[in-house]
């Protein structure tokens, strides 16, 4: 093992050209995984706490209709017309909701059931309009089953409790309205055509645009005497002890529901798959990045080895077995990927170290104040393995064919 | 005592045969010339006398052991009792003169200090010391021969194989090698050489003459 570490290094330092040119090649490809891993990651992590934090883990909401199967159905029964006009609209809301409410909570994997009634509503701000998404709450309930008062500003929750007139608008409503402290009035149009003056108490800043940009809440009293739909709800929402079970535990809950009962990994399903896309095509390009490095050395190691004929047959006239050639190339290839990876390391550090103190406004899915980075060690790790074992992979074959090289052959032809 | 030896061997490349049941013994501190007209099978006998080639038929015993063409065995042989000295020197040009003669030696297991201690006295005894950290390419033809000799020599080889040693090299140089080999010789160390040069051949105390595969004078 002596010799042949010799004699690797010694291929390595005397050819420093290639060895840089390679090593930078793996230090580069690390370097990618690392950042785009932890930027990646980092952000996906990131949106889907916000997510399981603000939104419930699992929701109770009336069945949509799906009138097309009820047509069939009809149709199947030969009186279209009569199914046409007598389809009934299922109610938007839930019947005996408390009672629900009571069994759930002695469900031991449940924290928190609270009940939600949603609509739709305008608000005015001077000149402004903004459509809202309206939730009607009980805040002391609503705080055991999601960590909304994280994202409120003023941490200002229990107004809702004591003031029928309170509310709360997302960070980017409030933006948009061009409202910038609490206290100011905004007019809350109803779909019924009611109207109600509103005193802001609070802002709501979850940083995921689509939830800033919409979300209101209001007292569900209030709420509900606007609608005219006393003691009506239309959601519940559950805070459950371990999130990775909620759409079992969805599963199970539907059998004894007859609503829709929805985990937060359904609500969020698009979001997920577009993430799972996104990590796909990251890592191809990580991938096409290592490759291509990959193929870097397979090409010096192979080229070294088609010049280096002359040396490999005295080796083996020294008493070097195949097997010494094998890995004297082998070695070639694996240290500089470790060169590469430790190399990589540093830059991936850096540039993470940078982007982690950059001051920037960024606003898409998220909106955040910089890059949000999972800048675990893990990926350094998964980065180092990638390129060791690409790297092995272009070396094995071209120190194979070293190893194969018949030493007589050699001598002859010179 | 019978160093090596070889057993009808015959080597056949493609249809032609350039071996035909040879047969030949070297005895412990023979000086044994080998020559004869160009393609009559010097060059594939010292090969497989060095183990470096495999004969098609035939045997090969080294001290009265018949050798198992086994990778473990043959390298081992070629590391420690066999020492090549090629026309060409075969010096590997990543390595500095020194670390050239070390090679063989880490190979055989010697520490790092114990193998660049055995290479300097060698390459001493050969009147290089002072080129030792040169690089392989900054001496001349003559001391990089002696250097691919230091080498052979590094791991204290019971016989040394030559193919033509000198056929590169000026008188001068030539007969700073003979007399490298006669010393060695004298000291014990076996040596078979493969010449075109008659004169050179003379000096050995046994000389092989091969004429189309065959062996057809010993003397
Ligand atoms: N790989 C090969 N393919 C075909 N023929 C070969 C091969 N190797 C050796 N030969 C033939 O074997 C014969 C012996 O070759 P060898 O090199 O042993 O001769 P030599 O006596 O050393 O000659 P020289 O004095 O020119 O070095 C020659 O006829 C050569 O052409
Ligand atoms: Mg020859």
């Amino acid at each position: 093992m002596k010799a042949i570490l010799f004699l690797s290094l010694a291929f390595l330092k005397k050819r420093k050209r290639q060895t840089i040119v390679s090593t930078l090649g793996f230090a580069i490809s690390v370097t990618a995984f690392i950042v785009m891993s932890s930027i990646m990651f980092g952000f996906q992590k990131y949106f889907i706490q916000q997510v399981i934090d603000i939104e419930a883990h699992i929701s109770i909401k009336p069945k949509e209709e799906i009138a097309e199967d009820r047509l069939i159905r009809r149709v199947d029964n030969e009186s279209l017309i009569k199914a046409l006009g007598s389809r009934p609209k299922e109610k938007d809301k839930i019947l005996g909701w408390r009672d629900i409410m009571k069994r759930l909570e002695e469900h031991p994997e449940i924290l928190g059931v609270a009940p939600h009634l949603e609509s739709k509503g305008i608000l005015k701000y001077g000149a402004k309009e903004k459509p809202v998404s309206l939730i009607g709450i009980e805040p002391f309930l609503e705080a055991r089953t999601s960590v909304i008062e994280r994202f409120l500003e003023k941490k200002n929750l229990s107004s809702l409790e004591t003031h029928k007139d309170s509310i709360i608008i997302g960070k980017i409503v409030a933006r948009d309205l061009g409202i910038t402290e609490t206290g100011k009035r905004v007019v809350l149009t109803l779909p019924n055509g009611q109207t109600k003056i509103m005193k802001v108490v609070d802002f709501f800043n979850s940083g995921i645009t689509n939830i800033d940009a919409s979300r209101v809440y209001i007292p569900l009293k209030t709420l509900q005497a606007l609608l005219e739909r006393v003691d009506e709800v239309n959601v519940l929402i559950i805070r459950i002890r371990d999130v990775k079970r909620a759409e079992a535990l969805a599963r199970e809950l539907r059998a004894e529901i007859k609503y829709e009962v929805e985990s937060w990994q359904k609500a969020y399903l698009n979001f997920l798959k577009i993430f799972k896309i996104q990590n796909m095509i990251t890592y191809m390009i990580v991938f096409a990045i290592i490759t291509v490095s990959a193929f870097g050395i397979f090409n010096i190691i192979m080229m070294t080895v088609m010049e280096k004929r002359k040396e490999i047959a005295i080796l083996m006239a020294m008493g070097y077995s195949s097997k010494d050639i094998t890995l004297i190339f082998l070695c070639i290839g694996l240290i500089t990927s470790v060169l590469g990876g430790l190399l990589g390391f540093i830059f991936a550090y850096g540039i993470l170290e940078y982007l982690a103190n950059l001051d920037l406004e960024l606003e898409g899915l998220l909106k955040s104040k910089g890059f949000i980075l999972d800048r675990s060690p893990y990926y350094y790790l998964l980065g180092f393995v990638l390129s060791f074992l690409f790297s092995l992979i272009a070396s094995l074959y071209p120190a194979y064919r070293a190893s194969k090289l018949n030493p007589v052959e050699i001598f002859r032809s010179l | 005592m019978v160093l090596l030896e070889l057993r009808d061997i015959t080597k056949r490349v493609g249809q032609e045969l350039i071996l035909k049941r040879v047969s030949l013994r070297v005895e412990t501190g023979e000086f044994i010339a080998i020559i004869g007209p160009s393609g009559s099978g010097k060059s594939s006998l010292l090969y497989i006398m060095g183990l470096l080639d495999r004969p098609t038929s035939g045997t090969i015993l080294y001290r009265n052991e018949i050798i198992e063409w086994k990778d473990a065995v043959i390298n081992r042989l070629r590391n420690q009792k066999l020492g090549f000295v090629f026309q060409f020197h075969y010096l590997i040009p990543e390595l500095n003169v020194l670390e050239n003669v070390m090679a063989p030696q880490l190979k055989a297991g010697r520490s790092y200090g114990e193998a660049k201690e055995r290479a300097l006295e060698l390459l001493t005894r050969l009147g290089l010391d002072a080129k030792s950290k040169r690089q392989v390419f900054e001496i001349s033809g003559g001391e990089m021969q002696r250097v691919a000799i230091a080498r052979a020599l590094a791991n204290n080889p019971e016989i040394l194989l030559c193919d033509e040693p000198t056929g590169n090299l000026d008188t001068k140089n030539t007969q700073r090698v003979m007399e490298i080999f006669e010393e060695l010789n004298q000291e014990g160390t076996t040596i078979v050489m493969v010449t075109h040069d008659m004169s050179l051949a003379e000096r050995a105390k046994r000389v092989i003459e091969m004429r189309d595969g065959e062996i057809v004078a010993d003397r």
